[in-house]
């Protein structure tokens, strides 16, 4: 099996969250209690049992109302800060798999205290990981691994009914992406993108500055590997032997 | 050296003493490798496992019609079948010609038409001015559509309009719905009301 990614091509989206409803009744999630908060988006954010959400954004433009769809979910970054992160906390809290790349958030995440889950969670440059106040658990979009390792597309990309959500081979599923950009270009969207293709795996195609969408559709400079963070990976092998002796 | 004893210990399956020199080499290489390779000591194999048991494997598969809009959408329902015929799953029917897989958001949660607690399992009766919904009886309710409907009719229903023409009509009964009927019970429900001269026979996708 090949290396796997998503091809998210939000010009597709009519947000009318599928793929949400999908992704929980894959999962089994709970439902989430829902307000009016000002926005159609609902639930307002994601959650330890929300790995899936669409993100609305409304801007006036011309005295017309202009919609932004953001279906939010998990990058699965090649090289997930994330995992470096929580794996200087409980080893093999975070884990990659190797034949897909999908970025799984193990039983292991329930040793992090609050304050290491803050971490791992401002490491995240797409603000994703969530934490369950009530087990400790920290959880997020998982990739179907079990679908995707007997060859079923995940939850949410077989319940897209516009053909938004794609998912396939890296290879693939880029040159997908490329040529529908260069499609979108010669029809006049100039701005027609693809963000931080070339280090996640879900790739979102946008027509528009990429921040009118969501703060974290391209990743954030400000988290990432903080100072905190580069020190720990230097120390990181010493404190391993030390556990290595300890253990002999 | 240490770092192959760290990463078996943590892996917890093998034990140090089944290093096999192959084995040794690799993973000696792997820790040469450096930080990149920092979380080697990660165990796959319930990834693997988990792979490999996917919940709906020997589930039984049953087709079905979303029941919610007039599209439509082919959806496949998974039961257990340990004899419960609990339900695991419910997704998109990849070989229905309408919806090819897909499902929209109601479509999506059709598990929970099922299996949510908000679910109605018996009719509920309101009467005139009350504010309490009571259980009922399929036999109970049934009955007492039939009388009132019987009751209605009579007392509605009228041979022939102002100007003389025979109308046979009742005005004092409206049928309304479905969208999730599908030909041959739209043909059975117009065939029914037509008969007790209805003549307000509406659908929901309209209102």
């Amino acid at each position: 099996m090949a290396d796997k990614s998503f091809f998210i091509d939000t010009t597709k989206c009519t947000a009318c969250r599928g793929c949400q409803v999908a992704c929980k009744q894959w999962n089994k999630l709970p439902a989430t209690k829902t307000y009016n908060w000002g926005s159609f988006q609902n639930p307002a954010d994601l959650s330890f049992s929300t790995f899936k959400l669409v993100r609305f954004r409304e801007v006036e433009s011309g005295g017309k109302v202009k919609w932004y769809f953001f279906p939010d979910q998990c990058r699965h970054c090649l090289e997930p800060p994330c995992k470096d992160t929580a794996e200087g906390f409980v080893d093999g809290a975070v884990i990659q798999d190797e034949s897909t790349g999908a970025v799984i958030y193990t039983d292991k995440t329930r040793m992090l205290s609050s304050s290491n889950f803050e971490e791992v969670r401002q490491s995240c440059p797409y603000n994703i990981p969530r934490q369950d106040p009530g087990t400790g658990l920290i959880s997020k979009c998982t990739m179907c691994f079990d679908r995707v390792g007997n060859g079923l597309l995940p939850a949410c990309v077989k319940a897209c009914p516009t053909g938004t959500m794609k998912f396939g081979d890296r290879g693939e599923i880029l040159d997908m992406a490329k040529k529908r950009v260069a499609a979108l270009q010669k029809k006049g969207f100039k701005k027609a993108q693809l963000l931080d293709a070339d280090s996640i795996r879900a790739i979102f195609l946008v027509v528009d500055d990429p921040s009118i969408y969501y703060k974290f559709s391209v990743a954030q400079n400000d988290v990432g590997i903080s100072r905190k963070l580069a020190l720990r990976k230097l120390f990181r092998p010493a404190t391993g032997l030390i556990t290595g002796v300890a253990k002999l | 050296m240490i770092e192959v004893y760290r990463c078996f210990m943590k892996g917890g399956k093998i034990k140090p003493m089944q290093i096999t020199r192959r084995d040794f080499m690799k993973f000696s290489g792997a820790a040469v490798g450096g930080l990149a390779l920092g979380g080697l000591g990660f165990n796959l194999a319930p990834v693997e496992a988990q792979a490999q048991t996917l919940k709906i494997r020997w589930a039984k598969e049953t087709t079905t019609i979303c029941p919610y809009c007039a599209v439509g959408c082919g959806i496949i329902v998974h039961t257990s079948r340990d004899g419960s015929g609990k339900i695991i799953n419910t997704e998109g029917d990849p070989d229905h010609p309408i919806n090819q897989g897909s499902l929209c958001a109601k479509g999506a949660a059709l598990y929970q038409l099922v299996t949510t607690e908000s679910r109605i399992k018996r009719p509920l009766y309101r009467a005139p001015y009350s504010d309490k919904w009571v259980e009922m009886s399929w036999g109970q309710a049934l009955s007492e559509i039939a009388r009132r409907v019987k009751q209605s009719r009579d007392s509605s229903f009228t041979t022939t309009n102002a100007k003389g023409q025979v109308v046979n009509r009742t005005d004092g009964i409206a049928h309304v719905g479905s969208a999730a009927l599908d030909n041959e019970e739209c043909w059975a429900l117009q065939t029914m009301m037509r008969a007790l001269g209805l003549a307000y026979i509406e659908h929901q996708a309209r209102i």
